[in-house]
Formats: C-alpha cells, sequence, structure tokens
C-alpha cells in the first residue's frame, strides 16, 4: 500500500511540476507588478496581439485620397488614424479637388480642406443631388452619378448640372496601406497587451481561453492530491 | 373569478402594447430630411444657402457655448428676410442629433429634432417640451429662460438648448456682419 501510495504521489508530482513552476514564477512577478512596472510594458508581438483579437482592424470602406487615407469605421470617418467626422451612410468614395477633398455618401457631400480638417457635410438642402451612386472626376471638376443621372458641378458644389460625360474617372476602393493600419491599431487597441496582463492571464489559465481553467482546475485537485498523499506517507513514518 | 383573472390579464397585455406604443414614439430614427425642413419653413421658396465660416473670435466662442470645440470650419444657413433655418448637430449622451432651428427677429420660432440616433432621452422629441424654446431669446449668450429638464434625458435638453443657444448667437453674429 505505502509502495502504490509513493509510486502515485511520485507520478502526480512529475505530471504537475512544470505547473507548479510556471505558477510560482508567474505569481511571484505578479505579486511585484508595480516594482517591476509590468502594468507599463507592453508585449506587441503579432501573434500574441491576434490571439487577444487587438492585432488587427477592418475597415467598412477605404479610398486613398493623396496625400491621405480616408477609411470609415462605422459611423466615424477616419482621416489616417484621426477620427474627423461621423457619417450615418456607407462612404461611397471621394475626389481631391484643388483644396478641398469631397467625400460622398449616398445622401451627402462631405466636405475636408488640405490638411485633412472637417468642413461640413452638403446634403441635397444645399443643393447637393440626392440618392448619389459614386464620385468622381472629369477635367478637375466634380462629378457624381445618382440614380437620376450624371452631376457636373464646379469647386463651390452648390450648383449642379445634369449632364452625360464618357471618361469620368471614379472613385475606387483601396486596401489599407500597412503603415495607416498599423496607426489604426495603436488607435482602437492601444499599444499593446501589458506584461502584467498576460502573466496574469498564463496565471489562471486563461490565455488558453476555457480549457485553460479547466486544466488549472484539475492542476488544483492533483496539488490537493499530492498533499494529502505527502502528509499520508509522512504520518506512516512514525507508525 | 376565472372571468375577472381573463380580464386582468387582458388589461395587462392592453397596457404593455400602450407601453410598447409610447415607446416607439420617441424612438431612434430621422424624423424629417434636411431638405424637407427647410423646404417646410419657406414654403418652398428656397433661399440660397450660405455659409458662416468659424474662425477669429466666432470659435471660442462657439466653443463656449457648446462647450467643447465646433467639430468643422464652417456651418451653413438658410435666411428669407428676417427668418433664418439652421441645421446643426450636437451629440447628446453618444450619437449625434440633428436639429433644426428657425430664428425669426433674433428669437426662436422653432426647434424640431430631425435624427434622433441616442437609445435614450428621445422625449426631447415632443413637442411639449420643444415648445419651451418658442420665442426665447439671447442673453449675455444664453438663453433668456429656464428649460425645464427631462429625467433620464438630461445629455439630450443640454444638446438641444446648446444648439437652440448657438442658433440664435450666429443669427446674431450674420446680422451684425453682414
Amino acid at each position: 500500500m505505502n509502495r502504490r501510495m509513493r509510486s502515485l504521489h511520485r507520478s502526480m508530482g512529475a505530471a504537475i511540476a512544470l505547473f507548479v513552476l510556471i505558477l510560482s514564477i508567474t505569481g511571484i512577478l505578479l505579486n511585484h507588478s508595480s516594482d517591476l512596472k509590468l502594468d507599463k510594458h507592453y508585449l506587441t508581438w503579432p501573434w500574441l496581439l491576434s490571439h487577444y483579437g487587438v492585432g488587427d482592424v477592418k475597415a467598412d470602406a477605404i479610398f486613398l485620397l493623396e496625400p491621405f487615407v480616408i477609411s470609415q469605421f462605422g459611423t466615424e470617418i477616419f482621416v489616417n488614424a484621426k477620427p474627423v467626422t461621423n457619417a450615418q451612410r456607407p462612404l461611397l468614395g471621394g475626389v481631391v479637388l484643388d483644396e478641398v477633398i469631397v467625400l460622398a455618401t449616398d445622401d451627402a457631400l462631405i466636405l475636408l480642406n488640405s490638411e485633412g480638417e472637417f468642413i461640413e457635410r452638403m446634403s441635397a438642402a444645399a443643393g447637393v443631388p440626392p440618392m448619389i451612386q459614386n464620385i468622381g472626376l472629369f477635367h478637375g471638376a466634380p462629378v457624381i452619378q445618382t440614380r437620376e443621372g450624371m452631376w457636373r458641378s464646379d469647386f463651390m458644389l452648390d450648383k449642379w448640372e445634369l449632364i452625360s460625360l464618357q471618361g469620368v474617372g471614379w472613385s475606387l476602393p483601396s486596401p489599407m496601406p500597412e503603415s495607416t493600419k498599423k496607426q489604426l491599431v495603436k488607435y482602437f487597441h492601444g499599444e499593446g497587451v501589458t506584461v502584467e496582463h498576460v502573466l496574469l492571464d498564463v496565471h489562471n489559465g486563461r490565455i488558453l481561453g476555457p480549457i485553460g481553467v479547466w486544466l488549472l482546475d484539475l492542476v488544483g485537485i492533483l496539488l490537493t492530491i499530492l498533499s494529502l498523499t505527502g502528509i499520508w506517507m509522512w504520518l506512516r513514518r512514525f507508525r | 373569478m376565472n372571468r375577472t383573472h381573463n380580464a386582468f390579464w387582458q388589461l395587462m397585455f392592453i397596457s404593455l402594447l400602450f407601453c410598447s406604443f409610447t415607446v416607439t414614439v420617441f424612438a431612434r430614427g430621422v424624423n424629417q430630411t434636411n431638405e424637407d425642413f427647410i423646404a417646410e419653413t419657406f414654403s418652398n421658396d428656397l433661399p440660397k444657402s450660405k455659409v458662416v465660416w468659424i474662425k477669429d473670435d466666432l470659435r471660442p466662442a462657439i466653443a463656449n457655448i457648446l462647450g467643447h470645440e465646433y467639430a468643422g470650419l464652417r456651418i451653413r444657413y438658410w435666411q428669407k428676410a428676417q427668418r433664418t433655418a439652421w441645421i446643426l448637430e450636437e451629440i447628446g449622451k453618444e450619437s449625434p442629433i440633428t436639429f433644426g432651428v428657425v430664428v425669426t427677429d433674433g428669437k426662436i420660432e422653432q426647434v424640431k429634432v430631425l435624427a434622433y440616433r441616442e437609445s435614450r432621452g428621445g422625449e426631447i422629441q415632443q413637442r411639449a417640451f420643444t415648445r419651451q424654446y418658442a420665442d426665447a431669446k439671447l442673453s449675455e449668450q444664453k438663453l433668456d429662460r429656464h428649460i425645464d429638464g427631462i429625467s433620464g434625458a438630461t445629455l439630450s435638453v443640454r444638446a438641444m438648448t446648446s444648439v437652440v443657444t448657438l442658433a440664435l448667437y450666429l443669427t446674431q453674429f450674420i446680422n451684425q456682419t453682414e
């Protein structure tokens, strides 16, 4: 009986040794988290950010309007990685005029200046034809395609003439440049994941998701049995 | 006994239906498009829109009224004789609320919620509430009257009061500079 107990004790000890080491080291580090400034140090490993679901951003619309990257996330419009205004409708495209960047949704034109600052939103009340489908340029003049037809204006955008043109350069969506994507990831998700956060998740098993929590439960049970078998064997020595 | 029981549950059901209806009345969405508001205000005889650029002393004055910087470089308005219509947006708690404001002879003629996007506080769309602003004037960059708040709609009421004050201030500004 004693030999069998000793064998069980050894096997369990070997099985959970690695976990005990991890728990001890992470526990000690977490105990001194403030002193070691673990909450101030960020990890930005791509696989880790991806694991935490903070490594990527997905824009609803992206348009490259030199020198800016214009994107839409929900109802927010971004110039590069800076939110400048909101748009309740999906962004359809944009063009660059001399001193103005014009973005189009189906019910309005959103005007930005050459520095990417929001000027104003022009809707049908300001004379912009409704039900816009796309925006483009024809020899430097803004052109919009609506359900009713094609309209051309000048840089003032307050007078539109119904026209039929060939060879309009329509605005097309683009993929997000990597440099802007990195800035947007930083905007939405911050600097990364703190060392303290990762250590805490390793310590409580949540780094592996729900399985990790169950695994730690199992380690806890095995540690309890290990303690009990240890005490039992120690007491046996005095008999 | 059974009949009383049935009557009770029928009454409860009707009350629930009524409650859900009243919630729907003040729900989110577009009440009126900007162009319909302008067309209605000027009886389809639309004046050409103009813009006021937010620069120099006007920017800090607007920031003082709104309690934050105005997120735009110019504001569009429509003016005919003594009537000026403004379409202004202001965030209540999280989402922008679109207001239509008509100023006549330096007083508020009408204020309307054109689009309400907040999840709570939709009671400000009620005419019984917006009537409080009728004939309101500016007094030292503030409204000349107290506006009764609505429980649970504090931020939306604040947004409407700021926008009404802004419309009066901007009308005064454009009339002085023209």
